[in-house]
């Protein structure tokens, strides 16, 4: 069973990594813009076990660090991802309020994505990485949430059936 | 916080974090596999970025119009009857003609320094996610670019060579946070570093205390040694603001730069630096007000009245 769920999964999440990185980076949204793949990466860890959302954060960081525009060191996004992703399903399976109402999932992907950023600049000031003044940064931690927020309700239905496809489907 | 946490998930969610940190010591330390795996990843990418190049060029434009509306709008009405008949052919060849454009312009600028360039069209614009402003350029080490050189657009420096790939290179651009030039102002010849901030505007940094900048003052690109990663010569942006605090050692300032990061199209890598520095022939001719044409009519008076 968890064989067939990691089949079903890996080509949803090479696509949609491969959607962004040659479709959403092509363009250059105001504040920062978001991203489609971190969004997908977030939505699927709230929905699964924190098991499954452990391994969905590290499959997404691996994908991201392996992306020529991550700034930081190969495994900063996994650890991150890792962390995150972990967080947000520990903290909310289980608990129909947030997991079974799209409002307290959106809440919850465009908080993780906020948590995520602010860790990477954490990580990345002690591992090095320059992220920009003061100002900047602020702008795109705020650009990049009310992009999350605006983007989730709308994919979410897509992401949710996705899901709901690969880990609801019982075997005959 | 209903899930009990078991063991077994705990335990992979320690292996899981162990891993990812043995990733950070082993990119830290400069192990190749990694940076290998990295190039192996962007050569599977970059045919289907330069595909979503070409077929989203309609949306990026019209995204791009809409983002600098507020700045445009007085040009955009007064294009917009002109464009009515033209529209649909100009939605097909709206963004050759751009590229063509700044490709002339980047070509003249090279040819009056005698820079060797290579040009490359820019097929994705870098994630924001991790805070560094980047473009991919569709050229790469089969053209002859290598790792720190100098990128520029038709205007100005656009940025340096960060990595490079067979067919594609990754240039840090100039407004990047970690991204340092040594400018040194025209005319006066006094020297600084240029930072990036994350937008189109710059820090300067005067290093002589006895030397003074001002407002409009051009700055250029002073080179490197072995013209790597900066050619010298090359625009770089002009003063807009001058911090004159009585604590600062010398002076600092902010400039803003030459090339409009928001619509680089094509771009051009410089691969062969010239001989002779290029000096300050390189400066922008200041913007010519249009002379407004008057006219003088002269009326004779008819002998006779008109009835």
């Amino acid at each position: 069973m968890f064989t067939r769920q990691i089949s079903l999964s890996a080509p949803i999440f090479l696509i949609i990594y491969l959607f962004q990185e040659a479709a959403m980076n092509q363009f250059k949204l105001p504040g920062g813009g978001f991203s489609l793949f971190v969004i997908f990466a977030l939505v699927w860890a709230v929905l699964s076990t924190p098991e499954i959302a452990a391994l969905t954060g590290f499959c997404a960081g691996i994908l991201m660090d392996m992306s020529q525009s991550s700034g930081g060191p190969v495994g900063q996004w996994t650890l991150i991802m890792i962390i995150i992703c972990y967080a947000v399903s520990y903290l909310g399976y289980g608990d129909g309020n947030i997991n079974g109402n799209p409002v307290g999932v959106v809440f919850f992907v465009v908080s993780a994505n906020l948590a995520a950023e602010v860790l990477f600049i954490a990580s990345g000031a002690l591992l090095g990485v320059t992220t920009g003044s003061f100002g900047q940064v602020l702008i795109t931690l705020l650009g990049n949430s009310a992009w999350t927020l605006v983007i989730t309700p709308i994919v979410l239905p897509l992401f949710s059936y996705l899901h709901n496809m690969v880990f609801e489907t019982r075997a005959l | 916080m209903r899930y009990g946490g078991e063991g077994r998930t705990r335990l992979l969610l320690i292996i899981l974090i162990v891993t990812s940190l043995f990733l950070i010591t082993l990119d830290l330390r400069g192990v190749s596999v990694l940076d290998n795996a990295r190039q192996g990843t962007q050569t599977i990418l970059s045919p289907f970025q330069k595909a979503g190049s070409v077929i989203l060029s309609p949306v990026k434009n019209f995204l791009s119009d809409v983002t600098h509306l507020g700045r445009t709008r007085h040009q955009i009405e007064k294009l917009r009857a002109d464009n009515a008949k033209l529209k649909a052919s100009l939605l097909n060849r709206k963004n050759a003609d751009a590229q063509l454009k700044q490709l002339k312009s980047i070509l003249d600028l090279a040819g009056t320094a005698g820079y060797k360039v290579v040009n490359a069209k820019v097929i994705s614009q870098g994630s924001s996610q991790s805070f560094s402003q980047t473009i991919t350029i569709d050229s790469g080490s089969n053209a002859g670019i290598k790792k720190n050189m100098t990128v520029l657009s038709q205007t100005g420096i656009a940025g340096v060579v960060k990595d490079v790939y067979p067919t594609t290179a990754l240039v840090m651009l100039a407004t990047d946070p970690s991204f340092k030039i040594g400018v040194r102002i025209a005319g006066t010849q006094q020297i600084g570093i240029l930072s990036g901030r994350g937008s189109r505007s710059g820090s300067l940094q005067l290093l002589d205390n006895l030397t003074t900048v001002q407002v409009g003052d051009v700055l250029l690109a002073r080179g490197s040694v072995a013209n790597r990663p900066f050619v010298p010569g090359v625009p770089v942006g002009y003063v807009t603001a001058v911090d004159n605090s009585a604590g600062e050692i010398a002076q600092s300032g902010t400039v803003r730069f030459y090339t409009n990061f928001g619509g680089l199209g094509v771009v051009a890598v410089v691969v062969g630096a010239p001989v002779n520095n290029p000096g300050d022939a390189l400066i922008p001719p200041k913007p010519v007000p249009t002379p407004i044409p008057t006219v003088t009519v002269y009326v004779t008076p008819s002998p006779s009245p008109t009835k």
